[in-house]
């Protein structure tokens, strides 16, 4: 399994906005994007949770050669909270439902845009990560409100 | 950075004083690079034992999700509640 890399970044960009899917880049991975320094294994995308997108983000996946069967094609536009994505050429994990941020619209307000790629703010990051209790999550949160002081400072008054 | 925020959370005073020395100048670097070179630095590809064996995975709901985490992988992965 490759590594995912910016050119690799770009293609799901492109196909997403190809196909009109409506996602966030969420955790550590939406992070970076943000500029935060740390490494992670995947990227993980918080997509709106409806048929329509569902059937979006197929057929984005199918262009990116990422294995996706009819029957997983389903469960994906039915937006069952978490798939996981490790048969196409990066890993990519869809959580439709992350902890700690009740709607994908709240979310979306929220979110800022980096060189394309939407983002879910900050905030949403942090509190998800905060509602997940996972250990590795908890590990990482101080460094991350930390970064949540220096981002707003950078972004204080941006429009 | 090409970056449109649309939100700065209300009685918001940003102060960097107490972020840690370390972590500014960590923060500061990371900022003067590019995102592609961002990218490099920061997805890596470790082997997750369990995790990396199935390539597709999915759950109902989150609760699904967790339980399985801590039920199936190795506590040091930290994936388990806290």
């Amino acid at each position: 399994m490759a590594v995912f890399d910016y050119r690799q970044a770009e293609e799901i960009r492109d196909a997403f906005n190809k196909h009109g899917v409506r996602y966030l880049f969420i955790g550590k991975s939406g992070a970076i994007l943000l500029g935060f320094p740390d490494s992670t294994q995947v990227a993980v995308i918080y997509p709106e949770k409806s048929p329509e997108n569902g059937r979006a983000i197929v057929a984005a996946l199918r262009e990116l050669n990422f294995e996706i069967t009819d029957s997983r094609a389903g469960e994906i536009e039915r937006g069952k909270d978490f798939v996981q994505l490790k048969n196409g050429p990066f890993d990519v994990d869809l959580v439709f439902a992350p902890d700690g941020i009740e709607r994908f619209e709240g979310a979306w307000r929220r979110h800022v845009v980096i060189d394309g790629f939407h983002v879910c703010h900050i905030d949403d990051i942090i509190g998800s990560k905060e509602a997940s209790r996972r250990a590795k999550d908890m590990e990482s949160l101080p460094r991350l409100r930390s970064f949540r002081k220096y981002w707003l400072l950078q972004n204080h008054n941006s429009p | 950075m090409d970056t449109e925020a649309n939100m700065t959370p209300e009685s918001e005073d940003p102060d960097s004083g107490d972020i840690p020395a370390d972590w500014l100048a960590e923060f500061e670097a990371a900022a003067r690079r590019p995102l592609r070179e961002r990218f490099r630095y920061a997805f890596i590809k470790t082997c997750e034992p369990v995790m990396d064996d199935e390539p597709y995975r999915s759950f109902d709901t989150m609760a699904d999700y967790r339980a399985w985490c801590e039920a199936n992988l190795p506590d040091w992965l930290g994936y388990g509640r806290v």
